[in-house]
């Protein structure tokens, strides 16, 4: 109750000119009407909202749905999703500058996440990203970023491509990666992690290169 | 609801046994010892300590790492060391830590000489940097809103700014944006920070980061001066340091007054000053040839005076604004005892019953503001605290926040009708101590305070609502329960002085009797117009801002319009006949009383503006003038 | 050399179907678990002396403990924000075997009476949530999650909630703000999350193998299980190695283990021709260790006795072909990314390293930059709000000790070459 209450408080200090004209100026409102959500979106965000005991939980799911949607986490994305969640859009813009994967600005529509971090560079990771990074070119559809690690040094140098782990990867096998995504055919489908045993010791051999940490430049 | 009662404790700081508030921090605690310890982040105001600048590292015996004594609660016989080799380490290695990117602008910085960061690397620092590369970069400075300019540069990274933006505030508009070296502060897509108490932010600020626009500039801190005194913009009376460079305003800053404003200051009492010299009459002023000119103090006095003579009983009074108490009492004196009117209101609202006035100031019944931090529950009534008295309204969001108070807002129709005010009721009911199992001494202590607005008793159904409150007041025992009662908002910034010094039509000082009961401020409107009363005298007044059908046409009918106003008005500047220069608040010496009865004091900071004078002696010369006349 | 416990049947074809997993005798621990009192199943976690697999290596059963008793919200929380460098065993877990984390998330919240369960997954880990939600659905479906499991009259829910990429919400509070929707800052302790954790309620935090060993605890007992391992590291653990050795993987040891047996022994050591250089036992935030030191046991106590840890039991290994100053700057920059900003020591302390690192990298600094590396890296340690500027600091620190003579001589090298060289030559 007091919670709506202050909600309402705070809406009328917004809407009613508190600070009287004589004697001080404000700055004009910007964006005072709400943006238009799409149904799906409010659907999905509305959803996640219920599943826990504070709607706020489900600001990171609702982000990702909305970046799904537009592509990354655009003002007009943000603003949709507060307005759904009840929050202010800086909150949210705030929440999503903070994590690396919802983007804060517009990127291509395939993320190619190539793991630049030490167990990987150890083999080789930083001359594959540039690899990946020349051979992908300025070709929009791609969001090719040198990424922390990823989880899986066991397929050092390894690269996350939409979220399908690939590894171990040289710079030959680039043009076959990017040339799968293009096609919409599964990405190196003899390098999956998924298709990786554990317990079997020599499936963790392969050969590596001999050379230090190259750093790439930034 | 309980309020904190802490034990005294004793403690060992550097060596002296220090008692202090057990619980309590330990750089509030130290403080006791005459030992300080560095903050940044650390301010009560905005609610738990975050422990994020690391400045405030010490050593307590029995704990391996350094403690963060802004987050540590004092203990009986903790133990605490500020000076040892690492505590001195830890200082040293911080300061150097935030001032490897923090430019080295302090002679052109605002901030500079009242600065925490400067004063606190001249005594917890090594003196030196050892830092060499490039300092971070940002488009500085830039505008947060147009109040307040923002150095990204300079930020230190404190998150006070935006602690009270979510905590205090509570409008989520500023925020971090990024992570780690590279975060700033940052509104939503580049707007402005636009709230109504943004300026706080500026004072909050530790370091240059957030200045305020208007002083940009303006001063040094060696060239000013600080005079405390009372903003009597509205009825919060907050408490204020203006800092005067040359018998000049040149910012306002809060004065924390715990129990009146919690340090805090609405953007209209922190940036109106310019305005409280702009456009401000400063010269007594005559209609002439149907335009308002110049005149000496004299001729306008005499005119004033010989006006007034004239029309004698037939003058109505009406005091507003930033009307000190004293000149209260001296317009009531020129009134009843000079011109033996008994005309005069300072109430908008209209005439009340002079029991239901005194029914209402019973002492027992008094809340006072720290009370709505603490009740059980809050009623607002018939009032809007962020548009009436803007301050309260951050006190009730602490309240509700930290101590869970209820808040209920109701309107006049709620009291009025039955059915409604039972179930009113039973939601404040529902806020106090033990629900579903309350027994009598329980519900007796059901903490509820109602506040309230003058305009609840305007009208023609205004006695009834008032009577209605004092029932539901009765009914809930108010008067019996520490911690609960009524506290009044009033239209006007002085309203409860200005009652109680008699600017009322049927109380004289201290609510009074008086022999001839006056007309109210509608009254006076409707006897103007009928002819009745011939003249008006409005001491810092503009009636047709709270009731313009009703007075547009009064003052036009009125034969002698006197008014006393800092500024002129559209209805002033048609309608008056003789305009004194009033004073704005920087130049008044008086006392008012806020409307939990605090008395308060405002003193003079600035020099008169112009021609101005003192208005309590303005008041009392015309009373001199007429009763000469009368006796002559 | 390998002890299977949580690795027995993990190549099993469809061990992520609870049909498969059930056969393998799946979710028999949760049915003896329900049958004892939570009093009981909290003895037996407390006999196993199984310690926290995710970093801090906390007694789970005493964590356990700790939760206040009563009718009160409580909360399961399972850290699976697997990201410290050189760590993917959880991922295997999750990936291969995700009921063993929903037995071990169902008995773990049976023991501290909570309720309400998450399981906070890294969002990289996109597939293996996605594997996770499946099981989830197949046990909810089978009554294995919701309301009163098995009509033992305990009741749970479970939500698989997908982080966003920030390592510092592996960090138990950082973790708890990002699951309330917020920046995954690290808060101030105390209050620690077993008073006031996730939406102010008491709330216990695992890892990922931490809850997944619960099955089989409870399966074999905790006395029994406590038989393997050494005095103080009890049991198995899951050994993630990687960098230059030949055969980088998960491999399930029994802890105390000579190190040495894992890194040649398991993975099968670097290639032909090159020798271990440094190592780190338990990811990158863990201080590097030598050669000399390969002989030693892997186990909580001897890694800490030898000033490092074993952390998540992340063996990176470095070997003789690569520079300290790559590895230093690598593991310096991604702190520096990872940094949530929060407290100065380490928002600023990391950026500072970086710097200077570059610059003894790129040949402009001087002997004494080495020094102000040591010296402010001391500055952080201990003095940040968590121990995310210390994960950088101690292994920063620690190859500044260790290879003092070889940062000297690269300084030299590059100084040799520019124009600072020259001029102070």
């Amino acid at each position: 109750m007091s919670d709506r209450v202050h909600q309402q408080i705070h809406a009328r200090a917004r809407e009613e000119s508190l600070l009287n004209a004589r004697v001080c100026v404000r700055t004009p409102k910007t964006n005072a009407i709400p943006p238009e959500v799409p149904p799906e979106l409010r659907e999905e965000i509305e959803r996640h909202m219920a599943l826990y005991p504070d709607t706020r939980s489900a600001a990171l799911p609702a982000l990702a749905a909305a970046q799904r949607l537009h592509g990354w986490c655009s003002p007009e994305a943000i603003e949709q999703v507060a307005t759904v969640m009840g929050l202010t859009p800086a909150y949210l813009a705030a929440v999503a500058s903070f994590y690396d994967m919802l983007e804060t600005e517009s990127i291509g529509r395939h993320d190619v996440y190539v793991c630049t971090n030490i167990s990987c560079s150890l083999r080789g990771a930083d001359r594959l990203y540039e690899a990946v990074r020349d051979a992908a070119g300025d070709d929009p559809d791609f969001n090719v970023r040198p990424f922390e690690c990823l989880g899986a040094c066991d397929i050092a140098p390894m690269a996350s491509v939409d979220g399908v782990y690939v590894g171990p990867l040289t710079p030959d096998d680039v043009p076959r990666l990017l040339d799968d995504i293009r096609t919409g055919r599964p990405v190196l489908a003899d390098k999956q992690l998924a298709t990786r045993l554990v317990a079997d010791p020599n499936a963790n051999s392969q050969a590596f290169p001999a050379h230090p940490i190259e750093e790439s430049a930034p | 609801m309980p309020r904190p009662t802490p034990k005294t404790i004793t403690f060992t700081i550097d060596g002296r046994e220090v008692q202090a508030p057990e619980n309590s921090m330990l750089v509030d605690a130290a403080k006791l010892g005459d030992v300080e310890i560095p903050v940044f982040c650390y301010e009560p105001k905005l609610g738990n300590p975050v422990g994020a600048c690391r400045m405030c590292l010490v050593e307590i015996e029995g704990i391996p790492k350094l403690q963060t004594g802004c987050s540590t609660p004092v203990k009986d016989g903790m133990v605490v060391h500020t000076q040892s080799p690492r505590v001195k380490q830890a200082q040293e290695g911080v300061v150097e830590f935030l001032l490897l990117n923090h430019p080295l602008d302090c002679p052109v910085c605002d901030k500079g000489g009242e600065c925490p960061l400067q004063d606190i690397s001249f005594g917890w620092g090594a003196g030196t940097s050892r830092f060499v590369e490039e300092k971070r970069h940002f488009v500085k400075p830039v505008e947060l809103s147009d109040h307040i300019a923002i150095d990204r540069e300079r930020c230190i990274m404190c998150y006070r700014c935006v602690r009270y933006s979510q905590e205090i505030s509570e409008d989520y508009e500023l925020v971090i944006q990024e992570r780690g070296a590279h975060s700033y502060i940052a509104t939503f897509d580049g707007r402005p920070y636009d709230a109504p108490f943004s300026g706080n932010i500026i004072e909050l600020c530790p370091v240059g980061a957030l200045t305020s626009q208007p002083y940009r500039f303006k001063a040094r801190p060696w060239d000013i001066e600080g005079s405390g005194t009372i903003c009597t913009l509205c009825p919060s009376q907050c408490n204020v340091t203006l800092s005067v460079r040359d018998e000049r305003v040149m910012r306002v800053l809060a004065r924390e007054h715990p129990d009146v404003d919690d340090g805090w200051l609405c953007d209209r009492g922190r940036f109106a000053y310019p305005k409280l010299e702009e456009d401000r009459v400063t010269e007594p002023l005559l209609r002439d040839g149907g335009e308002l000119r110049p005149v000496s103090w004299e001729r306008a006095l005499d005119e004033a005076a010989s006006r007034l003579r004239r029309a004698g009983t037939r003058t109505g009074a009406l005091a507003g604004g930033g009307t000190t108490n004293e000149e209260g009492l001296a317009l009531a004196r020129l009134m009843r005892d000079a011109l033996g009117s008994p005309h005069i209101d300072s109430r908008p609202a209209g005439k009340l019953p002079l029991e239901l006035h005194r029914a209402l100031a019973e002492p027992s019944l008094q809340a006072k503001v720290p009370d709505l931090e603490f009740a059980h529950a809050v009623l607002i009534l018939d009032c809007d605290p962020i548009a009436d008295a803007p301050i309260l309204d951050l006190r009730l969001r602490k309240g509700a926040r930290r101590h869970g108070v209820k808040i209920v807002r109701a309107g006049r129709e709620q009291l009025l009708d039955d059915a409604q005010r039972a179930a009113l009721l039973e939601q404040l009911r529902s806020a106090g101590p033990a629900q579903g199992t309350s027994t009598d001494a329980e519900q007796a202590a059901l903490e509820v305070v109602v506040l309230w607005h003058e305009r609840l008793s305007a009208g023609s159904d205004g006695e009834r609502a008032v009577r209605a409150l004092l029932d539901l007041a009765a009914t809930l025992g108010l008067s019996r329960i520490d911690g609960a009662g009524l506290l009044e908002i009033t239209t006007h910034a002085n309203g409860r002085g200005l009652r109680e010094a008699g600017a009322l039509p049927n109380a004289g000082p201290e609510l009074s009797d008086v022999e001839t009961q006056g007309l109210d401020a509608p009254g006076i409107a409707q006897a103007l117009t009928d002819g009745e009363l011939t003249a008006l005298y409005l001491l810092d007044v503009d009636p047709t801002e709270s009731d313009r059908e009703r007075w547009v046409g009064a003052m036009e009918r009125a034969t002698s319009v006197i008014a006393h106003a800092p500024f002129l008005t559209e209805a002033l500047r048609e309608h008056s006949d003789v305009v004194f220069p009033a004073e704005a608040y920087p130049e008044k010496e008086g006392t008012v009383t806020h409307p939990d009865g605090r008395p308060q004091r405002v003193r003079r900071a600035v020099r008169h503006l112009g021609e101005v004078r003192d208005e309590r002696q303005v008041l009392e010369e015309l009373a001199a003038r007429v009763t000469a006349a009368v006796r002559a | 050399m390998t002890k299977a416990l949580l690795f027995k049947d993990i190549d099993e074809p469809g061990l992520t179907t609870l049909e498969v997993y059930k056969r393998r005798g799946g979710y028999e621990s949760l049915r003896k678990a329900l049958a004892m009192t939570p009093e009981q199943v909290l003895v037996e976690l407390e006999a196993s002396g199984l310690r926290g697999r995710g970093g801090a290596g906390f007694a789970m059963g005493k964590k356990v403990s700790f939760l206040p008793k009563g009718a009160i919200d409580k909360y399961l929380v399972c850290n699976a924000d697997e990201s410290e460098p050189g760590t993917f065993k959880d991922r295997e877990l999750m990936q291969k075997s995700p009921h063993t984390l929903i037995e071990g998330i169902i008995i773990a919240s049976y023991a501290a009476g909570a309720n309400r369960s998450f399981i906070y997954i890294r969002g990289e880990y996109s597939r293996q949530a996605d594997i996770l939600d499946v099981a989830l659905s197949e046990a909810r479906e089978a009554g294995l999650v919701g309301e009163d499991i098995l009509g033992s009259g305990h009741s749970l829910s479970l939500i698989v909630h997908r982080g966003a990429g920030a390592y510092i919400c592996g960090e138990e509070t950082g973790l708890l703000d990002s699951l309330e929707g917020k920046r995954g800052n690290p808060r101030l302790k105390p209050p620690f999350p077993a008073n006031q954790g996730l939406y102010q309620g008491p709330t216990l935090i695992n890892n990922v193998e931490t809850l997944a060993t619960v099955p089989t605890i409870i399966g074999m007992g905790g006395a029994e299980y406590a038989k393997l391992g050494t005095e103080t590291s009890k049991g198995t653990k899951l050994v993630s190695i990687s960098g230059h050795v030949q055969r980088p993987g998960n491999y399930e040891i029994e802890l105390g283990i000579p190190a040495r047996e894992i890194i040649y022994g398991l993975a099968g050591g670097p290639p032909e021709g090159r020798q271990v250089k440094c190592w780190f036992p338990g990811g990158s935030s863990s201080p590097v260790l030598l050669a000399d030191d390969l002989d030693l046991p892997y186990d909580f106590d001897s890694m800490a006795k030898a000033g490092s840890m074993l952390g998540s039991g992340a063996i990176i290994v470095v070997d003789d072909s690569t520079p300290i100053i790559d590895v230093a700057l690598k593991v310096a920059r991604f702190y520096r990314h990872e940094s949530c900003g929060k407290c100065t020591p380490c928002r600023e302390g990391t950026n500072w390293t970086v710097k200077l690192l570059e610059r003894i990298d790129r040949g402009d600094a001087t002997p004494m930059d080495i020094e102000i590396i040591a010296s402010e890296c001391e500055n952080i340690i201990g003095n940040c709000l968590c121990v995310l500027g210390d994960a950088m600091a101690m292994p920063i620190g620690s190859m500044i000790v260790k290879f003092r003579e070889e940062f000297e001589a690269h300084l030299e090298a590059t100084r040799a070459r520019s124009d600072l060289g020259a001029i102070h030559a």
